[in-house]
């Protein structure tokens, strides 16, 4: 007797919320279904990488065949210049486009006239905004071997043209120029507002003691950024195999594939530019081995700054 | 003393002409494509602009706009569309979800939320979503730029991070006075939330307006085709740039595939450009909060 009561009561007092919240839960219908729908909806397609997926069977219709797939990846040979290729991208990338914006925002914070330093600062940001198609083909044009303003110079000097575009050692120098151009302006926007947060007593105590100009940029503002920068750091790690795949689909070419195929081009050219009938099953079992890994780092780097610098991620 | 007085004013010198240059770096190669633009082909062969254009014309953007088989006309004005309803649509899905998602009174919030940074962190990858978007219609259909991409995880929680710092009282007082929650979201929290919503709706429209890899997989058919798509075609994968664009002289001027090329490139970042100087401190405030909060 006493239990039904309990429950009436609660289906009451669901009842009750429900219809306290009701305007609160139509508003959220449209929303929260067009998230689940395109964002959630998609992870449970990843089934097929376990799948002999043909498009006319469907998810539903395709046979199992268990870790095929994945057995697959191992015992293809092509896979090694393929991590080889991502890991190098990455860390290249990592370590080029992740120092030169902490000395860029140090010295910009040196600036003594205000104008300059706001006026470098918003142009620096500019590229950030700009497509990777546009960056391309401005690359293109800038580095063309009859035209480009880059190779008309070369030969001024007295040497041969070089064709950037084609020549595999020439791809990771690149792909990494248009990253420190693309993101340079943005981090030093992070570090500048880091640099802007430092108590200026500090400063003020420094000078009084007779220090220089570079003892406080090495031991006041440095020290005083480190956390920003270990945290941007993190995220850099995180994120290592999330390469900028617009670019690199637009700026490679099949002669160029030994270094700059990586895991996501290869995955883009079997599911759609294959010929014949491309393989989804075996294309998405290879991307989510490597979101996997990707997801561990990103769990992992997580816990790390979490514990350095006492604020999570997320 | 007084020589320690000259070092730092040298210092001051030298770092403020690098610092310079570094934006002139950064700025050059848009000004390189802008002057291959407005330039005559004849300038253009010699290699005589570098550093600035000669023979000023606008023949090539006039060329352009005329030869509407070139279909980058077209392009411009999809993205343009893409772009516009894309942002509305986002903006409008993106506020209400923030909004919904940090009222107290809802206790499912927590539960969302911790989806919500799975599916940020985990993402299925191309092939899952492809499956499921050609099954939902959205192949060779041009709302597959407005509505898949509606929202975004990251500019959902910057804008939740801002209704984070609206004290909750406000809709407590309102509904005392017999508001409701549509209500209050229009009348309170929109006039409340103009910097955000610029910033936010700044962003997607930038995130939409220069998109390659998605219109790439998703419209085909060249009547749908983006700007960027297009840029892919006529400069990228043409790189003699002869098969898109031939030698003309008009009006006097002579053309070559060179400065229409440049045009062409020019015109897909111009909006941005333009709107840049504009908005410029939204976008510094929002991924200021992106970055501390996000």
């Amino acid at each position: 007797m006493e239990n039904i009561k309990t429950k009436q009561s609660r289906g009451k007092r669901l009842l009750q919320y429900i219809r306290k919240n009701r305007l609160i839960y139509l508003m959220m219908i449209p929303a929260l279904g067009c998230w689940l729908l395109f964002k959630v909806g998609p992870l449970f397609g990843m089934v097929i990488a376990f799948q002999d997926y043909s498009p006319f069977k469907g998810i539903l219709g395709s046979p199992f065949i268990g870790l095929e797939n994945f057995m697959r990846i191992f015992k293809e040979p092509y896979m090694l210049t393929l991590i080889r290729n991502t890991v190098l991208l990455a860390l290249y990338t990592l370590v080029f486009s992740f120092t030169v914006p902490v000395a860029f925002a140090l010295f910009l914070n040196e600036l003594k006239n205000s104008l300059v330093k706001k006026g470098v600062q918003s142009i620096s940001f500019l590229p950030y905004f700009i497509s990777s198609a546009v960056m391309v083909s401005i690359l293109y044009t800038m580095v063309s071997p009859t035209t480009g303003v880059i190779n008309m110079m070369l030969v001024k000097l007295g040497m041969e043209p070089i064709y950037f575009m084609a020549q595999p050692g020439w791809f990771r120098p690149l792909y990494v120029i248009l990253q420190i151009w693309q993101t340079c302006g943005y981090y030093g926007i992070i570090y500048m507002a880091a640099i802007m947060s430092i108590d200026p007593s500090i400063y003020e105590a420094a000078s009084v003691d007779g220090a220089s100009r570079w003892q406080k940029m090495m031991k006041i503002t440095l020290p005083g950024i480190k956390t920003t920068v270990v945290v941007m750091l993190i995220v850099a790690v995180g994120n290592i195999f999330s390469v900028d795949l617009d670019r690199i689909l637009l700026m490679y070419n099949p002669s160029v594939y030994e270094t700059a195929d990586v895991l996501q081009t290869y995955v883009y050219r079997l599911s759609f530019q294959s010929t014949g009938f491309p393989d989804y099953g075996y294309a998405t079992a290879v991307n989510m081995v490597k979101s996997v890994i990707a997801f561990l780092l990103v769990i992992l780097t997580n816990k790390l700054s979490k514990k350095y610098a006492e604020t999570r991620l997320f | 003393m007084k020589r320690k007085h000259r070092k730092i004013k040298l210092f001051d010198v030298v770092n403020s002409i690098v610092m310079i240059l570094i934006a002139l770096v950064c700025v050059y190669p848009f000004l390189y494509i802008f002057f291959q633009s407005v330039s005559d082909g004849y300038s253009l062969v010699n290699g005589e602009v570098v550093f600035f254009a000669k023979g000023w014309n606008l023949e090539a953007y006039k060329y352009i706009f005329q030869n509407t088989n070139l279909n980058i006309m077209q392009g411009f004005r999809n993205s343009a569309v893409y772009t516009v309803l894309g942002m509305l649509f986002a903006l409008v899905m993106t506020f209400i979800l923030a909004y919904v998602l940090t009222r107290r009174s809802l206790k499912e919030r927590f539960a969302i939320r911790k989806l919500l940074v799975l599916s940020w962190v985990f993402e299925a990858g191309i092939i899952p979503t492809y499956i499921l978007f050609s099954k939902l219609g959205f192949v060779d259909n041009p709302l597959a730029m407005v509505i898949p991409n509606a929202i975004s995880t990251q500019y959902l929680m910057i804008t939740m991070s801002f209704f984070n710092g609206i004290p909750e009282e406000l809709d407590d007082a309102a509904y005392v006075d017999g508001a409701n929650t549509f209500q209050i979201l229009w009348k309170i929290y929109v006039p409340l939330s103009k910097a955000i919503i610029a910033t936010i709706g700044m962003f997607y429209a930038v995130m939409i307006w220069n998109q390659y890899l998605f219109p790439q997989i998703y419209l085909k058919n060249p009547k749908y085709y983006t700007i960027q798509q297009i840029l892919k075609n006529v400069v990228i994968s043409d790189d003699g740039g002869t098969r898109t664009f031939p030698t003309v002289i008009q009006n006097g001027v002579l053309i070559n595939p060179q400065n229409l090329k440049a045009a062409t490139v020019f015109m897909a970042m111009l909006p941005i450009v333009c709107v840049y100087p504009f908005v410029q401190k939204y976008f510094k405030s929002g991924i200021l909060i992106g970055s501390v909060k996000g």
